[in-house]
C-alpha cells in the first residue's frame, strides 16, 4: 500500500522530467582544430592525447574560493591552480617541475647567484586593457612585504632589492643565494597590477574588483558558492586558452562531483579519483581518467617530545613493524608509490639518492626486547611500568587514511604495540598536532596520520623546515624533533648556493631523518584524475601535482 | 491574556541566554579559524608575528569578552559581522543562502505534511489492518532512511541512470537559471526530503488518530450513524494538535536547512553555510546563522503556543481559570 503515493510521486516528477528534458551541461563542441599541448605525464596508457579545444568546460571543485585573488583564495589546491589561470608569475613550472619562461622572457644568474636580471615580454596587457610593465614587477615584491599573504611573503624574505631598469627589464638582488629561487617566488607568486593594487590598503577586503591579472583567462562571475566563470583572454600574449570558458561548478560532496561526471554535466573532477573507483571510470566508454605521481606525503607523525617516544629506538621499531607496501596494495590498490624513510618523493626534484623502508617485523621485537619492554598478559608491551599503547588522530573525514590507521594498527599489534585509532574533525586533529599553526605552541598527541601538500617536495626550505629545532626555520616541525645534528645538516643545506652543492647535505640530511625517524613515511598517493575526453582531452599532467592548470588549458 | 503575556516574557528570556550560547558554542570547538583567515591554506608559512598581525586584523587576538561586547553591539545595530573566511558581511552570506533554503525545505515541508497527514489519516481510518500495518512498516523504515545515502541513491538513478534529472546545484552552471531549471534541480533534493521526513508525520498522525478514533464522542457519533468522512474529519480536528506541534518544531529547519541533503546535492542554502561555516571556524557566520535559527525556532514555539487555544477549546479553558 505505501508503494502507491512514492508510485505518485515517481510518475509526477517524471511528467515534470518531461517537460524539462534532460541537460547535459558541458557544452563542449569539439571545435577540433587546435593546437595539440604536450601529453607526456610519464604514464602513458593513462595520457590523454591532446587534440580538442573546448567551448564551455565545466570543473567541479570543492568549495568557494571566494574573489579568487591573489590576496583571498582559499585553499592550495584547487585554488592556487585556479588563481593561476587568471593570473600570470614571471616564470612558470613546466610538466617536470622546471621553470620556464613566462612574463619573463629570459633571465639571467649573476655567478654568486646573488642577483637576477630578468628581461620582461612587452607585449602582454592587463585584463583592463593597460599594459604590464617592470614597474608592476616592482611594486609586487613590495607589496608582497608590506602586506602579508602566507605564500608570496615567506618567498621574498630573501630578496634585498627589486629595481626597473627598464619598462621590460627588472633586477633582483638577494641577501643570499638560493637555488630554489626561480621555482619560489618566481615561478610562484603572481605579478600584482600596480594601478589595481596601489589602492588596496587592506588587501584582505579586496574582492572581485581586484581581480584583475594577465593570465588566460577572464574572471567573469562568481556565484557564492555555486559556481564561477572564467573566459578566455583573446589578447593572451603567452599563448592561446584551450576553452572558450572555464567554468567551475562547486560540489562539496565528492561522490556528487562524480556523479555529476558520468551523468556529463561537467567535464572533469579536481578531487583524485578513490582507488577503487578507478577501474569503473576505466571501463566507462565517456570518462577516460589521467594519472601520475603525486607529491603529497602520507606519513605518521610520532611525537619525539613525549616519553616513550622521545626515544629513537623505539620509533624506529614502529617503522620497521609497518609494512607500507601492504598499506600501497591493500589500500591504494597499488596506486601509490613506496616511500623514501628520509621523506622527500623518489622522484622530486630535490631529491638525492632516496632511501628504502625496511619492514622487519623481527627486528622491531628484538629491539622492543633489548629496550626492556616486555609483553605484559594481554599480550601489550610495557615499558617503564607504562604499557606500550598510544592512541592515534586520523582525519574523519578522509576514509583512505583511517584504513591506513587500522592497517597500522593491525601491524604494530603483531609486535605488541596497541593503537587506538581516533578518528577526528580536521580541524581538531591539527589544533592537538600543531596548536595555531605556531610549533613553538608545542603539541598534544603520541601519534597523528598527517601528510604534506605537492609544494613541500619542491624546495629545499619547506624539507628542513620539517625536522629543525629552531621554530623560525622548523615552521613544520609538528613533531617536536630536538637534534643538533639534524639542525646542522638543515644550515648546512639551507646556506647552499647552488643545486650542486647542495645535494650532500640533502642526502646526508634524509639518511638522519631515516635514522630517527620523527615520522614514518608510508606512501605517496598517485594522482588520478577523471574528465569526459568529448568535451576536452587536453590534460596534461604536472608531475606530483596533477592536470589543473595553465599547463592544461593553455595551447602554445 | 496573562498566560499569552508571560509567554512572551519566557521567550525574551529565552532569546537572551541564546544570543550567548550562540557565542560561546562555536568558540568552543577546538581549532581557530586561522587556516581561513590566512588563506592559500598556509597558515603553517607565516611568522608568529604575521599570525598575530592576522588575528589582530579581525579581533579575534581580543579578550572574549569584549569580543562578546561587540557582537551584542552590533546586533543592535543590526550588523552580524563580516565572514572570517572571505570577508562579506554575514547578512549577506545568509541572504544568498536563506531564499534557496526556504525553497527547498518550504517545498519538501509543506509537501511533508500534507502527503503525511493524508496517509495518515487515510490508512488509520481505513479499517484494513493491512493497509495499516504496511503503513506503519513502510513509514518507520522511510524515517530510518539516512538522507544522504537516499539521496545518493537517487542521483544514481534519476541523475545518472536515467539522465532525467540533474545531480547537482541550484541551477545549470552554464545557460541555466530559468524558473523550469530551478523546479528541475530541486525536484531530487526536494524529494529526498519528502520521502526520508514523511515517517515521522505518518507516525504522529497515526498514533495521534488511534488515541482519538477509541475516544467515546467518536464512538457516540459512529452510533448516530454519522458517515465515515464526517467522522474523519472529526477525528483529525481532535488529532490535530500534536501535529500542529511537530509542523511549527520543523519550521526550525525551514531556516537551517538541511545540512545533509543541501551538502549532497550541492545545493546553495543556509544548511551548507553552516557546514562549511563550522569547518572554518568562521565564527561570525555560525553566529549569524544559529541566531537566524535561534529566532525562528523561538518564534514558532511562542506561536505554537499562543495557536494551541484556537486549534483546541480545552486548552482555552484551562488557560483561563
Amino acid at each position: 500500500m505505501r508503494s502507491r503515493p512514492l508510485l505518485a510521486f515517481v510518475l509526477a516528477v517524471g511528467l515534470l522530467a518531461g517537460s524539462c528534458g534532460s541537460d547535459g551541461a558541458d557544452g563542449a563542441d569539439g571545435a577540433g582544430d587546435s593546437d595539440p599541448v604536450s601529453g607526456d605525464t610519464g604514464q602513458e596508457d593513462t595520457t590523454a592525447t591532446a587534440d580538442a579545444v573546448a567551448g564551455d568546460l565545466v570543473i567541479a571543485i570543492g568549495g568557494d574560493e571566494t574573489s579568487l585573488n591573489p590576496y583571498t583564495y582559499v585553499t592550495g589546491y584547487p585554488g592556487y591552480n585556479l588563481l593561476m589561470l587568471v593570473h600570470d608569475s614571471l616564470l612558470v613550472l613546466d610538466d617536470g617541475n622546471v621553470p620556464q619562461p613566462a612574463l619573463a622572457q629570459s633571465y639571467e644568474v649573476s655567478a654568486d647567484g646573488l642577483v637576477y636580471t630578468m628581461q620582461l615580454r612587452d607585449d602582454v596587457t592587463w585584463h583592463d586593457g593597460e599594459s604590464f610593465d617592470a614597474d608592476d614587477v616592482v611594486f609586487t615584491f613590495e607589496y608582497v612585504v608590506d602586506h602579508t599573504h602566507p605564500r608570496w611573503t615567506p618567498g621574498v624574505a630573501a630578496v634585498s632589492t627589486v629595481e626597473a631598469t627598464s619598462p621590460t627589464e627588472v633586477v633582483i638582488t638577494l641577501t643570499e643565494a638560493s637555488p630554489d629561487f626561480p621555482v619560489r617566488p618566481l615561478a610562484d607568486m603572481p605579478i600584482l597590477a600596480e594601478h589595481v593594487w596601489s589602492a588596496v590598503a587592506d588587501p584582505q577586503a579586496s574582492g572581485e574588483a581586484e581581480n584583475i591579472g594577465t593570465g588566460p583567462y577572464v574572471f567573469a562571475d562568481h556565484s557564492p558558492d555555486q559556481s564561477y566563470r572564467l573566459e578566455a583572454n583573446p589578447e593572451y600574449a603567452l599563448g592561446s586558452p584551450a576553452a572558450g570558458s572555464v567554468n567551475l561548478a562547486i560540489i562539496p560532496e565528492p561522490a556528487t562531483a562524480f556523479a555529476a561526471l558520468r551523468a556529463g554535466e561537467v567535464d572533469m573532477v579536481s578531487s583524485i579519483v578513490e582507488p577503487q573507483l578507478v577501474s569503473e571510470f576505466e571501463a566507462d566508454s565517456g570518462i577516460d581518467v589521467i594519472s601520475g605521481p603525486g607529491f603529497g606525503s602520507t606519513m605518521l607523525n610520532v611525537n619525539a617530545g613525549r616519553a616513550p617516544l622521545d626515544r629513537p629506538e623505539l620509533r624506529s621499531a614502529i617503522a620497521d613493524a609497518i609494512d607500507p607496501q601492504a598499506l600501497i596494495d591493500i589500500v591504494l590498490l597499488g596506486t601509490g608509490t613506496a616511500p623514501n624513510p628520509g621523506f622527500l618523493h623518489p622522484d622530486g626534484p630535490i631529491t638525492v639518492d632516496p632511501l628504502t623502508h625496511t619492514f622487519d617485523p623481527a627486528a622491531a621485537a628484538t629491539a622492543l626486547d633489548e629496550l626492556g619492554a616486555v609483553p605484559g598478559d594481554d599480550g601489550v608491551r610495557v615499558l617503564d611500568g607504562e604499557p606500550l599503547a598510544f592512541e592515534l588522530l586520523v582525519y574523519a573525514d578522509n576514509p583512505t587514511r583511517i584504513r591506513t590507521a587500522e592497517l597500522i594498527a593491525e601491524q604494530l599489534a603483531e609486535v605488541g604495540i596497541a593503537i587506538t585509532v581516533a578518528p577526528l574533525d580536521a580541524e581538531t586533529v591539527d589544533e592537538q598536532v600543531w596548536p595555531g599553526f605556531d610549533v613553538s605552541n608545542g603539541r598534544d598527541y603520541e601519534l597523528s596520520m598527517w601528510g604534506w601538500s605537492a609544494p613541500v617536495q619542491l624546495d629545499a626550505g619547506r624539507f628542513g623546515a620539517l625536522v629543525h629545532s629552531d621554530p623560525s626555520i622548523g615552521g613544520f616541525n609538528v613533531v617536536g624533533l630536538e637534534d643538533p645534528d639534524t639542525d646542522a645538516l638543515v644550515d648546512e643545506m639551507n646556506a647552499a648556493a647552488d643545486a650542486g652543492s647542495r645535494s650532500g647535505p640533502i642526502a646526508a640530511l634524509q639518511e638522519r631523518i631515516a635514522e630517527l625517524r620523527p615520522f614514518v613515511m608510508l606512501y605517496y598517493a598517485d594522482g588520478v584524475y577523471a574528465f569526459r575526453p568529448e568535451a576536452y582531452d587536453g590534460w596534461v599532467y604536472q608531475a606530483g601535482q596533477g592536470p589543473l592548470g595553465k599547463i592544461s588549458l593553455v595551447d602554445g | 491574556m496573562r498566560t499569552a503575556l508571560r509567554r512572551v516574557g519566557v521567550t525574551l528570556v529565552v532569546l537572551v541566554v541564546a544570543v550567548g550560547l550562540n557565542f560561546v558554542i562555536p568558540r568552543l570547538m577546538p581549532g581557530s579559524p586561522l587556516r581561513a583567515i590566512a588563506r592559500g591554506g598556509d597558515a603553517g608559512q607565516l611568522t608568529r608575528a604575521q599570525r598575530a598581525a592576522l588575528l589582530e586584523r579581525y579581533g579575534l587576538d581580543d579578550s572574549l569578552w569584549s569580543q562578546f561586547r561587540g557582537y551584542v553591539g552590533g546586533l543592535f545595530r543590526g550588523d552580524l559581522g563580516t565572514s572570517l573566511g572571505d570577508g562579506r558581511p554575514v547578512t549577506e552570506h545568509i541572504a544568498d543562502a536563506v531564499g534557496w533554503t526556504l525553497l527547498l525545505v518550504g517545498t519538501s515541508l509543506v509537501l511533508t505534511t500534507v502527503l503525511g497527514v493524508a496517509l495518515g489519516t487515510w490508512l488509520t481510518t481505513s479499517r484494513r489492518r493491512g493497509a495499516d500495518r504496511a503503513g506503519l512498516v513502510t513509514s518507520i523504515a522511510l524515517d530510518a532512511m539516512p538522507p544522504f545515502w537516499f539521496g545518493m541513491l537517487l542521483i544514481l538513478a534519476f541523475g545518472v541512470g536515467l539522465g532525467w534529472f540533474p545531480t547537482f546545484g541550484a541551477t545549470t552552471i552554464v545557460g541555466g537559471g530559468g524558473p523550469l531549471d530551478v523546479l528541475h534541480h530541486m525536484t531530487l533534493p526536494v524529494a529526498t526530503l519528502v520521502i526520508t521526513g514523511l515517517g515521522q508525520t505518518y507516525l504522529v498522525t497515526r498514533s495521534s488518530l488511534l488515541g482519538v478514533m477509541g475516544s467515546t464522542h467518536l464512538a457516540h457519533s459512529r452510533v448516530r450513524g454519522l458517515p465515515e468522512r464526517r467522522l474523519r474529519s472529526h477525528a483529525l480536528r481532535a488529532a490535530a494538535l500534536p501535529i500542529h506541534t511537530l509542523v511549527l518544531l520543523e519550521v526550525g529547519w525551514l531556516v537551517s536547512g538541511s545540512v545533509v541533503v543541501e551538502t549532497v546535492f550541492a545545493y546553495p542554502g543556509l544548511g551548507r553555510t553552516v557546514f562549511e561555516a563550522v569547518q572554518a571556524r568562521d565564527y561570525p557566520l555560525l553566529q549569524g546563522a544559529f541566531l537566524l535559527l535561534t529566532l525562528t525556532v523561538i518564534v514558532a514555539n511562542l506561536v505554537a503556543d499562543l495557536t494551541y487555544p484556537l486549534i483546541d477549546p480545552r486548552v482555552r479553558a484551562n488557560s483561563n481559570p
